[in-house]
């Protein structure tokens, strides 16, 4: 039973102010969005229309604390069919936004690793202007795992065998002729401190809202 | 000078033929090398529109322009110049009938290059194509396996990104396509996948019957796709109710595409001047439905927005009237001629007319075989092949009037069609048009039967109608005088409007109210959606009307004993202090409907926060802030108005921005804002109205403050605490309709106006009924949009004036005939007849004899048929002695009939 | 030809996992004779996992911005790259504020919308033209090949370039190079789990599954595809997917550049078909 007065309406105004959230309203709820959706066809409790409509609706706390928002594939399919517009795949970026923020200020709890390897992906492009996947995998195996040494262990479970083979292949490593520690050393640009401004002016955007 | 029609499909062929009708030269421009448009492909076309088209190419006064397109428009009103296709025509008025083009943009995704998969117009064209199939089987284009299994998806191209507005027709023309399925194969499955389905009146209770008694899976679900993987097809739904996305694999899926403006209205708008609106459907105003931005220019039917065909034809009948007023009748109307009937002699001389229909009789008949075999029949007996309608037409009149021929069979087309043109054709040559006899060899022969048993079939068929056509006799005829008046019943805005359109044309109108004063339901909204006051409207059409010196406006007033027939009638008007006797060639029936809401619906009427969506949009701005509006969940004596969704909708949307931060929800089952008003439904949502989906088997509840509903796309109960909680009436017929309906003879559904055909048929007379003479529109029929009112009421204008041009009509006289010497007047005849054409007097009778004495000279009561006989057989077949015949029914032309059965 | 000279933005990617898609790209555009300028100093594109937009246009405004200092289309490889150059390039256009707010950050982004970003596969079939790169051709290529396009080629449609339910452009480029289309439209379009990898591997690697599953079922000697992170996910992570779900495929995925390479007579080691992790030998072996 959902009693809408305990609920806040004016949550689809917070998607609504973001961009990439402006056409939400624009939803009618025709379930194209889920029927193309490659995740629900593996987990059937996925169902961005159904996201859409409790925001629409007002259920904050379930929306942002839902652990499906983080298991999206960003694969476009819902925006290119959407009817009205919405530009869903955008919405739930939105939404996943909001979610953050919220666990920022103590509101909810994110159930999902996601936020963590988004950050630390975002984090080497700060530092150095490109990705550079191996810092990336030192900061979100250990946040992930609650300790370094833990972290350590989960990343060589999942990437002992993948890196490699990525050495052996000399896409990684001196074997490839590109050079010594090819991918081993981050690829840094020259104008990082353009970087730092750019994530600095973000920041600020993201406080002004 | 005269009235060009551009565009010759459904609406163009309905506006020619209203205006050809009643004496206007008329030009019918039509880019295709055929008429008929959309139409003539749909499973059905033959049903009342083939017989048009030949009517249309026979006509005196339509000069027929086909493979031909308007190039340049020059002058103005009452003086237009056209170019069309390098020839010059001058007229005075335009009609604008372009019609639509489908949605073709689909997307692959749809894997529209699957055989199995089709676009609706092509699924009719299979439809009507198995019809004429060995054994009219259903089977799957790509393998020719029997198809078990269809889906329809609805709104491919409708109320999306690439057409943001509701097709409108889609709704009704796909529950007609599953309907003609389900008759014709009981065992194929049908799934409808849908968002909400737009029905109204009698097309809502067709859906209903779909969803029972026929089974048919109703699926609320935009299905994206349609995977297409080893020779099968498949769809997937959301099962709201489970939570789940199911696959359903489907033989055969028909996607319910979308109608655009047509490809020419692009270049017809920019050569004529004509305003289109954003979406390239010409600009019409919601009061002035039928008129174009240009003066002199009217549109109707899909041009204008899309609609149905019913709708359609309504709205071109109305056009052709408006492009009317600005011209004049010069031309003579077909059969208002003198005309003179040979005598027929004794010796019958029978001419059978065969028609191959194109290959639709001749595909399965020997047609050579049988035409040689009638000829053998004893007597003298000639037999014509013929190819089309046409043919078969001209081929009749110079029969009659160079072989002499006195008794006309004609075997191919439906009588129920064609009679009537047949018989035309009879009566311009002369002979009396009761001596033909018609044999359907098409659907009772050629498709039902195959190949030998065909021909043999036919064989039998043509030989009774030969042995019957030997004993047929003429039939008199009389001719009666048009009264040239109108009666209109209602002076609500569609009754203002036709008595208006009537008067214009030329003739004096009745306009009768039953209130003290004009203007119906008008006079309770106080804005329509365009932002016009409806008292604004209100009193321009009430000052037109008073100050129109044809009309003669009767208020607090009922009519009362109508008599006569179509063309003739007369009427009682009584009441405050009126008491008059008036004479009138043609009736409109306007009397609209009320609002009603059914005892103790959310406590309406007791509790006073709970209003009426009428009473709400007096009420804005209110400060409740919350506000829950409940459509579409009343059940009781009345039908929803096809306007309750935009009612609703347009309250919601003005609640809203009249103060944002109010929380509005509309509950609804389906939200049916059909066409352009689909943008309303949208800006609604936009501006962050709530909309809540419930079942009719659950419907919202009301307690103690709290508005519990199951949403079902939810799948969970959602509570409001409303303050003000507004509910849509529903919309009762006026109570006088009963009466009207027995006096008009007008059958009633539900207390509303019945139309003369029945759905769900195509409805190509959607303002007349099965009375001839006798016209329906406005709420009358169903309450709706003033637009479409509007548009009606001057169809049935133009209906009325098709009648009212004539002199004279003619009919069959005496049809019922009494054999004095077997009638014992004992009068269930009278009873029985439903005109009270017969009557019992006293016969003298000369002279009575017993065995070899006694002479009695005196009186007996005898039957006598009097004017007014409409030839029913009511009395024939209820005479307990077989003293009452039809003239055209007689004992021995049935016997003679039967005798070669 | 209309085109001559490119703006390149091989993506982060090109340095390490998807190098042989980046030499690959290199050596074809020589060939064909279309000289590529790479962007000096590119940055990142943000990725997927830029979800605020304002930081996915402020780092595409850089990459767009330099390109426009040489008044050349922008070209990547990448699908992601692409998306993100492109929805940018949208954003920007449309909205003079915003242009002028991210010049703000730092005058290196100043971006005024005069040039347009492409992907390799729209330069390759539409600017060039199948014509042109035919009269180049010196072997065939006579794969059965599973084109696959993932997800940012033909949707979403602000950016799209070919037809988001059933592309076509990589099916054309196959075709002419000698290259056998196998029925593949079912999974042409899905995601390949890429962007879960790292987060929920367990889908990302039964999204994979299915991709290389139908890919085999259908005969195809191998995948051929656009996407850097596609390729990762197909390739690179191809052994980890048969561990992990018990199955075999040992389906060679190559980039669509290598493919052409092929065609174009290339030598094998400069597309860097030696990088592939599926090893890609017993295809070579039908290049004729």
């Amino acid at each position: 039973m959902i009693k809408t007065w305990e609920l806040d309406p004016n949550f689809k105004n917070e998607i609504l102010n973001e961009l990439g959230g402006e056409n939400l309203t624009a939803c009618y709820q025709c379930s194209t969005c889920t029927l193309g959706c490659p995740i629900t066809e593996l987990v059937p409790s996925y169902n961005p229309r159904k996201i859409i409509q409790m925001s629409l609706l007002g259920m904050r706390t379930e929306v942002l604390s839902n652990p499906d928002l983080w298991i999206c594939a960003i694969c476009q399919t819902c925006t290119a069919r959407c009817p009205q517009n919405v530009v869903v795949g955008d919405v739930l970026a939105v939404i996943r936004l909001l979610a953050e923020k919220a666990e920022e200020a103590g509101e909810i709890k994110i159930e999902s690793p996601r936020p963590l390897f988004e950050t630390a992906f975002l984090h080497t492009v700060e530092k150095y202007g490109r990705l550079y996947d191996i810092g990336l995998a030192m900061e979100y195996y250990p946040k992930r795992e609650g300790s370094f040494i833990k972290g350590q262990k989960a990343m060589m479970d999942d990437y002992m065998a993948f890196g490699m083979r990525m050495f052996f292949k000399g896409k990684m490593g001196p074997l490839g002729g590109h050079g010594l520690l090819k991918g081993v050393l981050p690829s840094k640009i020259k104008q990082r401190d353009v970087m730092k401004k750019i994530f600095k002016w973000v920041e600020e955007k993201e406080k002004e809202r | 000078m005269g009235i060009a029609v551009i565009g010759g499909g459904v609406a163009g062929i309905t506006a020619a033929l209203d205006l050809a009708d009643a004496g206007y030269k008329v030009y019918l421009i039509e880019k295709n090398a055929q008429l008929g448009g959309k139409v003539s492909e749909l499973a059905e076309c033959g049903m009342g529109l083939t017989s048009r088209i030949v009517k249309i190419e026979n006509h005196p006064n339509i000069e027929l322009m086909l493979s031909s397109e308007v190039e340049g428009l020059s002058g103005s009103a009452g003086d237009f110049k056209l170019n069309v296709s390098g020839n010059e025509i001058g007229v005075e008025s335009v009609v604008l009938t372009p019609g639509y083009d489908v949605y073709d943009n689909i997307a692959k995704g749809y894997a529209i290059d699957n055989p199995d998969v089709l676009p609706s117009l092509e699924f009719e064209g299979m439809l009507k194509a198995c019809t004429k199939s060995e054994n009219g089987a259903l089977v799957r284009p790509s393998d020719g396996k029997p198809v078990k299994k269809i889906g329809f998806i609805k709104c491919i191209g409708s109320r999306c990104q690439d057409n943001e507005i509701c097709s409108t027709a889609c709704c009704y023309y796909t529950a007609k396509e599953a309907w003609e399925v389900k008759e014709r194969y009981p065992d194929i499955d049908i799934y409808i996948f849908y968002m909400d389905v737009r029905t109204f009146g009698k097309d809502e209770a067709l859906v209903s019957d779909l969803k029972g008694k026929y089974g048919v899976k109703y699926i609320r679900s935009r299905v994206p796709e349609v995977i297409a993987e080893d020779g099968t097809l498949s769809v997937k739904y959301e099962d709201l109710e489970k939570g789940t996305v199911e696959r359903l694999d489907l033989d055969m899926v028909v996607l319910a595409v979308g109608l655009l403006p047509s490809k020419t209205m692009d270049k017809l708008a920019k050569i004529t001047g004509v305003k289109t609106d954003k979406y390239g459907f010409v600009e019409t105003g919601m009061t002035s439905p039928l008129e174009t931005s240009v003066s002199g220019i009217f549109a109707g039917g899909v041009a204008t927005a899309p609609m149905k065909v019913r709708e359609s034809v309504a709205q071109a009948s109305g056009a052709a009237l408006k492009a009317a007023l600005l011209s004049g009748r010069t031309e003579t109307i077909p059969g208002q001629e003198e005309r003179k009937y040979i005598e027929v002699g004794e010796e019958p001389k029978i001419g059978v007319f065969i028609c191959g229909c194109n290959g639709d009789v001749a595909g399965s008949i020997d047609v050579p075989a049988v035409a040689e075999y009638v000829e053998q029949l004893r007597g003298d007996v000639v037999a014509v092949n013929t190819n089309t309608l046409k043919e078969t037409m001209d081929a009749i009149e110079s029969g009659i009037v160079d072989q002499g021929l006195n008794r006309i069979v004609v075997a191919g087309f439906s009588p129920r069609e064609y009679e009537e043109m047949f018989r035309d054709a009879c009566a311009t040559a002369g002979l009396n048009p009761y001596l033909l006899e018609m044999v359907n060899l098409r659907e009772q022969c050629a498709w039902v039967h195959v190949a030998e048993d065909a021909t043999n079939a036919a064989k039998s068929q043509m030989t009774m109608a030969v042995e019957r056509a030997r004993y047929l006799e003429p039939v008199p005829i009389e001719q009666y005088p048009v009264t040239p008046k109108a009666l209109v019943v209602g002076g609500g805005v569609a009754g203002m409007n036709a008595a208006l359109d009537i008067a214009t044309a030329g003739y004096e109108v009745y306009l009768v109210e039953k209130e003290s004063e004009l203007g119906g339901k008008l006079k309770e909204i106080p804005e329509l959606q365009n932002g016009v006051k409806g008292s604004d409207v209100l009193t321009e059409f009430a000052d037109k009307v008073t100050s129109n010196d044809k009309i003669t406006v009767y208020t607090g007033v009922a009519v009362e004993d109508v008599r006569g027939r179509a063309g003739a009638f007369k009427a009682k008007v009584t009441g405050a202090g009126v008491d008059d006797e008036i004479d009138f060639g043609a009736a409109v029936l306007a009397t609209g409907a009320q609002e009603f809401v059914p005892e103790g619906y959310f406590g309406y009427g007791q509790d006073k926060n709970v209003v009426t969506q009428s009473e709400f949009a007096k009420m804005l701005p209110v400060d409740a802030n919350t506000i829950a509006m409940v459509i579409d969940g009343a059940s009781g004596d009345g039908v929803y108005s096809k306007s309750n969704s935009i009612e609703a909708v347009t309250n919601a949307l003005k609640a809203k921005k009249l103060k944002p931060e109010a929380n509005v929800f509309v509950l609804y089952q389906e939200i049916k804002t059909y066409g352009k008003w689909e943008m309303l439904y949208k800006e609604a949502r936009e501006s962050g109205v709530i909309f809540l989906r419930y079942d009719a088997e659950k419907p919202p509840v009301l307690q103690d403050g709290v508005l519990s509903v199951f949403d079902v796309i939810f799948n969970d109960e959602v509570q409001i605490k409303p303050d003000l909680v507004v509910i849509s009436a529903l919309m009762q017929p006026a109570a006088e309709n009963e009466q009207l309906s027995k006096m008009f003879m007008v059958p009633l559904k539900n207390g509303f106006f019945l139309e003369e055909q029945e759905r769900p048929k195509l409805v190509l007379t959607p303002v007349d009924t099965v009375n001839e003479g006798v016209f329906i529109c406005g709420s009358a029929v169903y309450p709706a949009m003033i637009d479409e009112t509007l548009a009606m009421s001057s169809a049935a204008a133009s209906r009325a004036c098709v009648l009212l041009a004539k002199n004279f009509i003619e009919t069959p006289g005496i049809v019922s005939v009494v054999d004095d010497e077997i009638c014992a007047g004992c009068g269930v005849c009278v009873e029985i007849c439903p005109v009270e054409a017969i009557e019992i007097v006293d016969e003298p009778v000369a002279a009575v004899t017993y065995s070899m004495m006694t002479v009695i000279s005196g009186t007996k009561k005898v039957a006598r048929v009097t004017e007014g006989c409409i030839g029913c057989g009511s009395c024939a077949s209820y005479c307990p002695s077989d003293a009452i015949s039809l003239q055209n029914f007689k004992a021995k032309q049935l016997y003679a009939q039967l005798d070669f059965a | 030809m209309s085109v001559e000279k490119l703006a390149y933005l091989p993506g982060c990617p090109s340095e390490a996992t998807a190098l042989e898609q980046h030499m690959s790209t290199e050596a074809v555009f020589e060939k064909l004779g279309v000289e590529l300028v790479e962007l000096e100093e590119w940055n990142c594109c943000g990725a997927a996992e830029a979800e605020d937009q304002n930081l996915v246009y402020a780092l595409n405004a850089r990459n767009l911005a330099i390109a426009e200092k040489d008044n050349l289309d922008i070209m990547t490889p990448c699908s992601i790259c692409y998306y993100n150059l492109a929805r940018t390039n949208n954003a920007l256009k449309a909205n003079e504020e915003l242009r002028a707010e991210i010049k703000g950050i730092d005058p290196s982004l100043e971006y005024n919308g005069t040039i347009t970003p492409k992907h390799v596969i729209d330069v390759l079939v539409n600017d060039i033209g199948l014509e042109e790169i035919k009269s180049k051709l010196v072997k065939k290529v006579e794969l059965k090949v599973a084109p696959y396009y993932g997800c940012y080629l033909g949707r979403p449609p602000e950016t799209a370039f070919d037809d988001p339910d059933d592309p076509v452009l990589m099916d054309q480029l196959i075709e002419l190079i000698g290259g056998e289309n196998v029925p593949f439209s079912a999974m042409k379009t899905k995601c390949c789990g890429g962007p879960l990898m790292m987060t929920r591997g367990d889908l990302a690697f039964e999204m994979a599954r299915k991709i290389l599953e139908t890919a085999k079922n259908a005969g195809a000697d191998c995948i051929a595809l656009a996407c850097p992170l596609c390729g990762m996910m197909l390739d690179a992570k191809q052994p980890d997917v048969e561990k992990a779900l018990n199955v075999k495929f040992e389906m060679p995925i190559v980039y669509i550049t290598q493919l052409l390479g092929l065609a174009l007579g290339i030598d094998s080691s400069k597309l860097g078909l030696q990088k592939n992790v599926v090893d890609t030998k017993k295809i070579l072996g039908k290049v004729v």
